[in-house]
């Protein structure tokens, strides 16, 4: 990004350089101020970097990481033959952009209606109330997923049969088709609340000035959200979904690893586990450190892609 | 807004300072306690100056906090207190195996199934040493035996010290297949010795009992099979019931040491398609291959499981909470159950002592020595009796030179074992060497508190009606006895692992990854599909590289029975 104070280009490269550094001693405050943050993304984000030598060895954590013997593309040749990863690579995508959809519409809906609440009261308390779940851990959240999905008195179950939509208990967690969508809906239930919150703060920046000449002219409500709400948080949003896009293959595992189960793995087994079990758990640090710098690769790229989209459609650029 | 955001930030700020300083006064703990604890025997040399050792191991849910009666007794008399690391559920592999990405250890270790890798990374120092020096206990307690604690054929360090007690006599079973003594009583004690047997009792009682007293439907058979214990459950049932004995995943011929997974056995095929029509028919509980260990106990402590599958250690907890409430007519009987009268239980087949799970000093530990003394104190007869039967006068009595548990205690012991385990520490400390069951220490007393007069006296009314019913004192009685089946040179094979980042271990994950998604399958599957899964399921195997690490594995038990038999 182009700093905002940059003046028009003078001429000579020294003159430059004195302006720079006559700016940064003006600014030394500012730059003192950013300073331990740089240093810590530096040293969390920038120096374990090196570790990525690894993937081109066979790795053993006896010897230092100079003394090891190195294979070359060895780990990445095995990666790509292992059928299994292709099977991992599409729960994780397919998991992750369901997650993507529902995750952004509905929040935003809810942020929405929230929104032209009237009563203060109610909306706080219902804001509350949604993201509470947020807190609660995956740990606890697959216990009551499991307990709800029972087909031994469980709480879904015995609706759908009190309603006499199924005459049999249906075995939610048995079905591998039906994984990707109990992920998802227990993400949403989980998370919705939490990720309304940004929205609505949004929301809240709109200018109020717009409404009113709004009604002046007319406009109703569905008119409102559609012409200033939405417009209003429209780069809130796409910062974000940027960003998640950028997440899109490290979706972590814990929703995974917490509510699949051996019935379900080809749909439940994500990159993530993928590189604990066959990585990480098999002492096998190498593998697990190839399957990371794809996972990496993959990100950069797909926000890249993303960005280069959203440029080319709204003439805006957010990295 | 932007206050409620302050607010929010302090209060989060506080969160962080309230934890920084509790984690390092509990770090300090050790040091800042100068006032030395006062020693109740004199016999001990050892300085009692306070330690406090950092301490991996599995889960116990009973973990005291060195605050039972055995804990505050070995923090007094060896200033040591033990601090263990316990794994977020599931079991400590994971655990471990982080700890060995960070190359940072606690002091002692139970690696069990992450052995190999320790020794890898070079994690686990020799304590070979250690022993000869200081430690004139363990090596007593080992004999004979002492060498089978060796790593390998070229590596003669002993990393881990065997917590399996030596010369073990086994008096009773805690395998076999499972039926509740209510179930039995209805049947009229008939003859469980085959799986027809077997779901001829159980679908004899579901069939007049469809619901429990209390309303709830009755289940015929669960099994623990949605997490690791579906090897427990699920699949080694499958070798104890077609006449093989526990050699991991594999079969091994006795004569030949020729190794294939145990699944490539017909007979086996066999035992599954039982499985498969226990579910055709209702009486297999739908959800045993997707429910979590929690639900599966809470089951078995509702009281409407029927028969279970399992080891006794697994289904153990949740037996006792049916104890506790009085609901033994809803515990559980054993029966070596196999799958037609042709095939006798090998489930006590001999091994010789069988170094397993142990523990291991790390290279991190701050002070060996003193820890190898604490580990030799545990292992001395005095910390054996301490460990096993408590301290005299409180958890145990001399009379007529014999040790007697007080009967209050022994009921506690009995039908609330988990409130025994946590107040007096028994059970809880069993982390050096020590002797098995069956085994008299100098004052001719049994060193553990497992003994046929003790096993019959802890057991309930329900199971020695039982018993009597059958003719015998104990479930023990039931199996083959232990001689009718010759040793085995190589001792068990699951306790011989892959070369951790070898490719056969690769192979083996796969394998068992595939073998937990094929066997539910097949068990689910419709009758006439059965076979179908089957074949695909050691297709699947095939594909995986399985015979390349048969072969393997063979020459791995080979190795082994070299390395015994000298």
């Amino acid at each position: 990004m182009k700093p905002l104070t940059e003046g028009p280009p003078k001429a000579g490269v020294t003159l430059k350089r004195n302006r720079f550094w006559f700016k940064a001693f003006q600014q030394r405050y500012l730059y003192m101020m950013s300073l331990p943050f740089v240093v810590w993304i530096f040293i969390f984000s920038y120096v374990p970097v090196w570790g990525w030598l690894t993937a081109f060895q066979n790795y053993k954590p006896k010897d230092s990481i100079f003394d090891q013997k190195w294979v070359g593309f060895e780990n990445f040749i095995e990666l790509f033959q292992d059928e299994r990863f292709y099977i991992v690579l599409r729960n994780t995508l397919a998991m992750s952009t369901m997650g993507l959809i529902v995750g952004f519409t509905v929040p935003v809906i809810f942020a929405l209606l929230l929104n032209e609440m009237k009563g203060q009261f109610f909306k706080r308390s219902v804001q509350t109330i949604s993201y509470l779940p947020h807190f609660v851990s995956w740990v606890v959240v697959a216990g009551l997923v499991y307990k709800m999905l029972s087909t031994d008195g469980g709480a879904v179950n015995q609706l759908l049969m009190w309603l006499n939509i199924i005459d049999q208990p249906i075995q939610f967690m048995a079905k591998g088709n039906l994984f990707w969508g109990i992920v998802t809906a227990s993400d949403l239930w989980k998370e919705m609340g939490w990720n309304s919150i940004i929205f609505l703060a949004a929301m809240a920046g709109i200018d109020p000035e717009l409404y009113e000449a709004s009604t002046v002219d007319g406009a109703g409500r569905f008119r409102k959200m559609w012409h200033i709400t939405l417009p209003g948080i429209r780069t809130t949003f796409m910062v974000l979904f940027i960003l998640s896009i950028g997440h899109l293959i490290s979706i972590g595992f814990e929703k995974q690893f917490l509510l699949g189960n051996p019935l379900v793995s080809d749909f439940s087994e994500v990159l993530d586990l993928y590189a604990l079990k066959y990585g990480i758990q098999m002492g096998r640090y190498s593998y697990g450190t190839a399957i990371g710098i794809f996972n990496s690769v993959v990100s950069i790229l797909l926000v890249f892609i993303a960005n280069g989209i959203y440029k080319r459609v709204t003439k805006e650029s957010i990295i | 807004m932007k206050r409620k955001m302050q607010m929010a930030l302090s209060l989060m700020l506080a969160l962080v300072f309230v934890f920084v300083t509790a984690c390092s006064s509990s770090n300090t703990e050790g040091g800042k306690n100068t006032t030395t604890p006062e020693t109740t025997n004199a016999t001990n040399e050892q300085p009692a100056e306070p330690m406090t050792i950092r301490f991996a191991t599995g889960n116990n849910p009973n973990w005291d906090d060195m605050q039972s009666d055995i804990g505050k007794f070995i923090k007094e008399k060896t200033g040591i207190t033990i601090k263990p690391e316990f794994p977020v559920g599931g079991s400590s592999d994971e655990m471990l195996a982080l700890m060995i990405a960070s190359d940072e250890y606690p002091d002692l270790v139970i690696p069990g199934g992450a052995t190999n890798k320790m020794v890898d990374a070079g994690a686990l120092i020799d304590l070979r040493p250690l022993i000869e020096e200081h430690a004139p206990n363990i090596k007593k307690v080992y004999g004979e035996y002492y060498n089978r604690l060796r790593w390998s054929k070229d590596d003669d360090a002993i990393y881990t010290l065997s917590l399996t007690g030596v010369d073990h006599t086994y008096f009773d079973s805690g395998s076999g297949f499972q039926l509740q003594h209510q179930v039995l009583e209805a049947a009229g004690y008939p003859e469980i010795k085959t799986v027809k047997d077997y779901e001829a009792a159980i679908k004899a009682y579901i069939e007049k009992n469809p619901k429990t007293a209390d309303g709830q439907p009755n289940i015929g058979l669960s099994l623990n099979g949605g997490e690791w214990q579906i090897l427990i459950s699920v699949t080694n049932p499958a070798f104890y019931a077609t006449g093989a004995p526990d050699n991991g995943e594999f079969f091994i011929n006795e004569d030949t040491y020729e190794a294939i997974m145990h699944y490539q056995r017909p007979e086996e095929r066999e035992y599954f398609r039982w499985l498969n029509h226990m579910n055709d028919i209702g009486l297999l509980d739908p959800e045993s291959f997707i429910q979590k260990y929690d639900q599966y106990k809470a089951k078995i402590a509702s009281g409407r499981v029927l028969g279970l599958i399992d080891q006794n250690w697994d289904y153990g907890q949740a037996e006792n909470a049916l104890k506790a409430e009085g609901k033994f007519g809803s515990t559980y009987a054993r029966f070596p159950v196999t799958l037609n009268e042709t095939y006798q239980d090998h489930s006590f087949q001999g091994t010789g002592y069988l170094p397993a799970l142990g523990i291991a000093i790390t290279k991190d530990a701050q002070d060996p020595v003193r820890l190898i003394k604490f580990l030799d104190y545990l292992a001395s007869d005095e910390g054996q009796v301490l460990l096993n039967w408590g301290i005299e006068g409180k958890h145990y009595n001399v009379v007529d030179g014999k040790r007697v548990i007080p009967a209050d205690l022994l009921e506690q012991k009995t039908n609330d074992n988990n409130t025994f385990v946590k107040t007096t520490g028994i059970g809880n400390y069993n982390i050096s060497a020590r002797y098995g069951d069956g085994v008299k220490d100098p004052s001719g007393n049994y060193y553990t508190t497992t003994f046929p007069e003790q096993i019959q006296a802890a057991y309930s009314e329900e199971d020695k009606k039982t018993l009597a019913a059958y003719g015998a004192t104990t479930y023990k009685d039931l199996w083959p006895s232990d001689d009718s089946f010759p040793e085995r040179k190589y001792g068990a094979a699951w306790t011989l692992p892959f070369e951790a980042t070898s490719e056969a271990n690769v192979i083996f994950q796969k394998t068992q990854d595939i073998m937990k998604k094929r066997i539910p399958e097949a068990i689910l599957a419709k009758p006439e599909d059965f076979d179908k899964v089957y074949d695909q399921f050691l297709k699947d195997l095939e594909d995986a590289g399985v015979a390349k690490m048969n072969q393997e594995f063979t020459k791995m038990v080979k190795d082994r029975v070299e390395l015994w038999s000298k």
